[in-house]
C-alpha cells in the first residue's frame, strides 16, 4: 500500500488569482463581437414596427432597392424556419415567436424587414425608404386586462396566458390554504407592482457572421448562451449544427439581457444569402427599445397570520407581463412559482402565476430571473406582517424562517437553509441587539431527521460546463459561461 | 441621403459665404454633441452640413466689465473663465468632461430641453446674441432669440457669431436639479439675479430651463420680487407664481407635474440663499 | 459624395486616412484602422466608452468627425498601454479590480488617463466629478476611483495611499 501523499498547498484554492483577462481588458486588446471587421463586410439594419399592434397590409421596398450601397432586404419568406420559440430546446411549446413579422407585428419594434447595405449609413438609410402599409390595432398593454374577456389577443392561438401543462398559471399548492385564513387571527394583504427593467449592458447586442470555405459559418456574437444561441440558429435556418462555429465568451455586459437569440439567426442567413460577412449590432436605443427587459410584475399576497407572528397561510398570485413573445419568461415563472412563499416555513400555500401576452416589448431574463420580484414582494410584505403582529422586522423572519429538512411548498426539502445564520451575522454587522432565543437558534433539522438528499442547482441553459484534465496534473476547466458582469 | 458635403470653413467671412451659397439646407454644427448622435441614429441624414470648429469664433474676452463669448467657446472654456462665476457653474453643471470639451456656448443656445443648461444662465444675465450673415449684422436679446422648441429669430444666411454678457449686476444663484448628480438631463434648472438698493430689490430675474420650449424668463415672479425685501413671504409667492407660469413637459426624465412641483423648490431655495448668504447646493 | 484623405497625428505616428464626409472618428479608429481598443456603447456621447485624447484633452470619439481632428493628435488605449507590462494606472485598475465586463475599460482608463495628466493627486471627488460621463455597468465605480487613488499614490509617492491597503471586495456581489 503506498504511503499517503501530503497535501500540497494550493495554489489557487483560497487565493486571490489575477483574472486571465486583465490585462487584455485594461490595454483594449480583449476582442469583443463587434470589433471584428472583414474584407466585404456588409451591414445589417432592421425594419421595425412604429407601432404596438398591427396588421401589415404591405412593404414596399422599391425605395430602398434605390439607395446606393443597398445589397438586399430580407423578409420571412427568406427564413427557413420562421417561427421559433427560445425554450423550444428545452421543450417548451409552442413555437411563437417570428424572427421577421409575417402578416402582424405585436409590439412596437418588432422586427419586419432585414435591409443588407455596403456601408452602416447606407443600410440607415434604406431602412428609412422602406414603406410599411399597416393597419393599426388594438393594443393591450396591462397584465390583468390581457386576461379579461375582450382583451385584445396578442397571440396567434388565442390566449393571452401562456399554458403550463395545460393550465393558464404555474401553480403551487399546499396544505389547505383556505383552512389556513379560517384558524389566522390577521389576514394581511397587500399587492406590489413593478416596472420593465432593461439590462443595459455598455456593449450592445450584437455579432458578426462570416461565410467560411465548406459551407460553414463562423459568427463572433456576444451571446451570454452560446451553445444556446447555436441551436436555435441551426433550427431557424434549417442547417446542421456542426455547419456552424460560434464564437464567443466575451461579454461587454449581459446581466440577462443577452440569452435571447435574436440577431444571430438573421445575420447567418444574411451571409448565407451574400456569400459574404455581416455585421448585426443594435444601436442604443434599439438595445433600449427592443432587447427584452425584466417582466413587469404585478404580485397580489395574501397572508393568514397568528397573534404570535406565525404565519399559517400565504397566497399569492403573480402576473408577469411576458411582452409580446415568451422567451425566457416562462422559465421565470416557473422559478419564481418555487420561491414565492419565500425562506419560510408555512403549512399552507397556494401560488397562482401567469405569464401574460401583453403588446409591451417582449422580456426575458434578468439576474435572479423571477425570484427577484418575488423577494421584494415576500420581504416588504414579511415588514407589513410585523407591523401588524407588534415586533419588529427581525423577530418576524426568526419566527418563520424555514430550516433544513422543511417541507417546502413545491414538495422539495430545504436543504441549504441560511436565513437565520445570516441575519445573525447581518445582525452583528449592523449592531442589532438579537435575544438569546434568536442568537442560539440554527437552521438545522427540527428533529433528528436527515436533512434532504444533497442537491443543487443545475448550471444555467446555455452554460455546459466540463471538467478536462490538463497535463502533467494541471487541472483545466472548460466552460461555455461567460463573464458578463455581475452587479 | 449619406453626407455628401462636410465644410469645415477656416474663417467667418468664408461660413458665412456657404451659408448665402447653400441656403438652409445647410446643416450648422459645432461641437457635434447634439447633432452627431441624431446622424449616428439615422435620424438625421443631412445631405450638406457645415462645421465651425475651425471657423475662428472661438475667443473668449473681458469687456466693460462682462463678457463676450465667442460662438464656439466650448463649455469647458466657459467652465475655466472666472470674470462671471454664475456662467462658470453653469457649465460645470452641464455633460460631461469630455462632452463640455466638445460642446459650444453657442450651440447650447440651440439645444432642446432638458439640455439648454447654459442657456438659463445666459438669459438671466440678460445676454444678448450677436449675429451676422454676409451683408448685415445684429444683435438681440437672447429672450428673443429662441422662439419655441428648436426654433429661434435667425433668419436664413445668419450665424450666430457670438454671445455677449453685460456686467453682471446684483447677485445670482444657479441651480441645476437632475435625476443624478452629473451628465444628466434637467428636471429642472433655474438661474436667479436680483439687485438690491438698501435691503429692497430694484431688479430681478428668474430663469428657468427644462420647464417649457426652451429656457423661459418667469416674468410674474420677477415682479413679485421687485419691491421686496427678498422676505419668506416674497420668496413664497415668486416660487409659487414661477411654477404656475411656466409650461413643463413630461418625458423620460420626469412628468410635468414633478417638474412644476420642482420649479416651486428650487426657485425658493435659489431666492433663499441670495436673502441668507449662506452657500446653497442643488443636485 | 467624394471621399476625401485626412492625416493626423495617432498614438505618435502620421496615419492618412480616405473617408466619406462626416465619418466619425470612431468609426476610422476602428472599422479602417484596427485600433478596435477605441469602444461603441451608444454612439450618442453618453456612455464614454469610446473615450479618446485629442490634442491631450478627453473627446468622445463617436462624436468627432473624422475631419474634425485633421492635423491634431490623437492618442488611444493602444497608444498608452507600453510594449512590455502595463501603465501605472492600467496597473491600478488590474489591482482593485476595477472592471468586471471589460467594456467601459478602454474609456474609463483614457479618461483616468486625462485625468492624471491634469491632476496628479486628485480627491476622491474630483475623480468622482471627472468620471461624470463614463458609464460602467458592472463595478459600481468604488473600485475605479479606488484606482485613480493608487495610481495617483504611485505617481506622486504618496506612503499615506498605498496601493496595498485597497478595501477587499473579493466578498461583494
Amino acid at each position: 500500500m503506498p504511503e499517503p501523499k501530503m497535501p500540497e498547498p494550493l495554489h489557487v484554492v483560497g487565493r486571490s488569482v489575477p483574472r486571465s483577462d486583465a490585462a487584455s481588458h485594461v490595454s483594449g486588446r480583449t476582442r469583443f463581437a463587434g470589433d471584428y471587421t472583414f474584407p466585404g463586410m456588409l451591414h445589417l439594419k432592421m425594419v421595425r414596427s412604429p407601432v404596438h399592434h398591427a396588421m401589415i397590409r404591405g412593404v414596399d421596398l422599391s425605395g430602398a432597392e434605390r439607395v446606393p450601397g443597398f445589397v438586399r432586404a430580407l423578409t420571412w419568406r427568406d427564413v427557413p424556419h420562421n417561427v421559433y420559440t427560445i425554450l423550444g430546446l428545452i421543450g417548451v411549446e409552442p413555437e411563437e415567436e417570428f424572427v421577421l413579422s409575417q402578416d402582424r407585428v405585436r409590439y412596437k419594434g418588432e422586427p419586419i424587414v432585414a435591409i443588407v447595405a455596403e456601408t452602416e449609413a447606407a443600410a440607415l438609410e434604406a431602412v428609412s425608404e422602406v414603406r410599411l402599409d399597416l393597419e393599426e390595432l388594438p393594443a393591450v398593454f396591462d397584465v390583468e386586462e390581457a386576461l379579461q374577456a375582450g382583451a385584445p389577443i396578442v397571440t396567434h392561438w388565442g390566449s393571452n396566458a401562456f399554458m403550463f401543462e395545460g393550465h393558464p398559471s404555474r401553480r403551487v399548492r399546499f396544505g389547505d390554504v383556505e383552512a389556513g385564513f379560517a384558524q389566522a387571527d390577521h389576514i394581511v394583504e397587500a399587492t406590489y407592482n413593478s416596472s420593465p427593467i432593461e439590462q443595459a449592458p455598455t456593449e450592445t447586442t450584437g455579432c458578426v457572421a462570416v461565410p467560411e470555405a465548406g459551407g460553414r459559418f463562423t459568427v463572433y456574437t456576444n451571446t451570454q448562451a452560446l451553445y444556446f444561441s447555436l441551436d436555435n440558429t441551426a433550427i431557424i435556418l434549417q442547417v446542421p449544427g456542426k455547419q456552424l462555429h460560434f464564437v464567443g465568451g466575451t461579454v461587454g455586459g449581459g446581466f440577462g439581457g443577452k440569452v435571447d437569440v435574436i440577431v444571430e439567426p438573421i445575420a447567418t442567413l444574411a451571409a448565407m444569402k451574400t456569400g459574404r460577412p455581416v455585421r448585426y449590432v443594435f444601436s442604443r436605443s434599439e438595445e433600449m427599445q427592443v432587447s427584452s427587459t425584466r417582466s413587469a410584475w404585478r404580485i397580489r399576497v395574501r397572508d393568514g397570520v397568528m397573534r404570535d407572528g406565525r404565519i399559517v397561510a400565504r397566497q399569492v398570485t403573480s402576473y408577469a407581463d411576458s411582452g409580446a413573445y415568451s422567451r425566457q419568461t416562462p422559465y421565470a415563472l416557473t422559478k419564481h412559482a418555487a420561491n414565492a412563499a419565500g425562506p419560510y416555513a408555512i403549512p399552507n400555500v397556494s401560488i397562482d402565476a401567469y405569464c401574460v401576452f401583453t403588446n409591451r416589448t417582449p422580456s426575458s431574463a434578468m439576474r435572479g430571473f423571477g425570484v427577484t420580484m418575488a423577494s421584494y414582494a415576500v420581504e416588504v410584505q414579511m415588514d407589513r406582517i410585523a407591523e401588524r403582529v407588534g415586533v419588529d422586522p427581525w423577530t418576524i423572519r426568526f419566527i418563520n424562517a424555514y430550516r433544513n429538512g422543511d417541507i417546502r411548498p413545491h414538495r422539495k426539502p430545504a436543504e441549504d437553509a441560511t436565513l437565520i445564520e445570516t441575519m445573525q451575522a447581518a445582525a452583528a454587522l449592523v449592531g442589532h441587539e438579537l435575544t438569546d432565543d434568536q442568537r442560539t437558534l440554527t437552521s438545522g433539522p427540527r428533529a433528528s431527521e436527515p436533512a434532504g438528499s444533497p442537491g443543487g442547482e443545475a448550471a444555467p441553459a446555455g452554460s455546459p460546463a466540463a471538467g478536462a484534465a490538463g497535463s502533467a496534473g494541471t487541472p483545466a476547466v472548460v466552460a461555455g459561461s461567460t463573464a458578463e458582469g455581475v452587479r | 441621403m449619406t453626407v455628401a458635403d462636410y465644410f469645415l470653413p477656416r474663417s467667418l467671412p468664408e461660413a458665412l459665404e456657404l451659408l448665402r451659397e447653400h441656403g438652409p439646407s445647410l446643416l450648422v454644427m459645432a461641437g457635434g454633441t447634439v447633432t452627431m448622435p441624431l446622424i449616428n441614429e439615422g435620424i438625421s441624414l443631412p445631405r450638406q452640413v457645415m462645421g465651425l470648429r475651425f471657423a475662428g469664433l472661438d475667443g473668449l474676452e473681458p469687456v466693460d466689465g462682462g463678457l463676450r463669448i465667442g460662438a464656439t467657446v466650448t463649455l469647458t472654456g466657459l467652465l475655466r473663465q472666472r470674470h462671471v462665476p454664475m456662467l462658470a457653474q453653469a457649465a460645470r453643471r452641464t455633460a460631461s468632461w469630455s462632452i463640455r470639451n466638445m460642446g459650444t456656448v453657442g450651440g447650447n443656445l440651440f439645444t432642446p430641453p432638458p439640455g439648454g443648461d447654459v442657456a438659463v444662465a445666459l438669459l438671466a444675465l440678460d445676454a444678448q446674441v450677436e449675429v451676422r450673415s454676409r451683408d448685415a449684422s445684429r444683435t438681440l436679446p437672447l429672450s428673443e432669440f429662441q422662439t419655441g422648441f428648436m426654433t429661434t429669430a435667425l433668419e436664413p444666411g445668419e450665424l450666430v457669431t457670438g454671445i455677449g454678457v453685460p456686467a453682471v449686476a446684483g447677485e445670482t444663484a444657479y441651480l441645476k436639479f437632475g435625476r443624478k448628480e452629473a451628465n444628466t438631463p434637467s428636471v429642472v434648472t433655474v438661474a436667479v439675479r436680483v439687485r438690491r438698493e438698501e435691503d429692497r430689490v430694484v431688479d430681478a430675474r428668474v430663469a428657468l430651463g427644462a420647464v417649457g420650449p426652451h429656457a423661459l424668463r418667469a416674468s410674474r415672479a420677477e415682479a413679485i420680487l421687485v419691491g421686496s425685501s427678498l422676505d419668506p413671504g416674497a420668496i413664497d409667492e415668486a416660487a409659487e407664481a414661477a411654477a404656475a407660469e411656466c409650461d413643463p413637459f413630461d418625458d423620460g426624465v420626469a412628468s410635468a407635474w414633478y417638474r412644476r412641483a420642482m420649479v416651486r423648490l428650487f426657485v425658493r431655495r435659489a431666492l433663499e440663499g441670495l436673502a441668507q448668504p449662506v452657500a446653497v447646493e442643488g443636485r | 459624395m467624394a471621399s476625401r484623405i485626412v492625416s493626423f497625428e495617432l498614438c505618435g505616428r502620421e496615419v492618412e486616412v480616405l473617408v466619406k464626409p462626416m465619418t466619425t472618428l470612431q468609426f476610422v479608429l476602428r472599422n479602417q484602422l484596427g485600433y478596435t481598443g477605441t469602444k461603441e456603447g451608444c454612439r450618442q456621447g453618453g456612455c464614454g466608452s469610446c473615450t479618446v485624447l485629442v490634442d491631450g484633452e478627453p473627446m468622445m470619439s463617436c462624436l468627432l468627425p473624422v475631419e474634425d481632428v485633421a492635423g491634431r493628435r490623437v492618442t488611444t488605449i493602444e497608444g498608452i498601454t507600453p510594449v512590455e507590462g502595463l501603465a501605472p494606472i492600467q496597473q491600478a485598475f488590474v489591482d482593485t479590480n476595477a472592471f468586471q465586463c471589460g467594456y467601459c475599460t478602454p474609456g474609463m482608463v483614457m479618461l483616468t488617463t486625462a485625468l492624471l495628466d491634469h491632476n496628479p493627486a486628485p480627491s476622491r471627488e474630483e475623480a468622482v466629478e471627472a468620471l461624470g460621463g463614463n458609464v460602467c455597468r458592472c463595478t459600481g465605480y468604488a473600485p475605479i476611483i479606488d484606482a485613480i487613488e493608487a495610481a495617483s499614490a504611485s505617481a506622486t509617492g504618496d506612503a499615506t495611499r498605498d496601493a496595498g491597503v485597497m478595501p477587499d471586495r473579493s466578498g461583494e456581489r
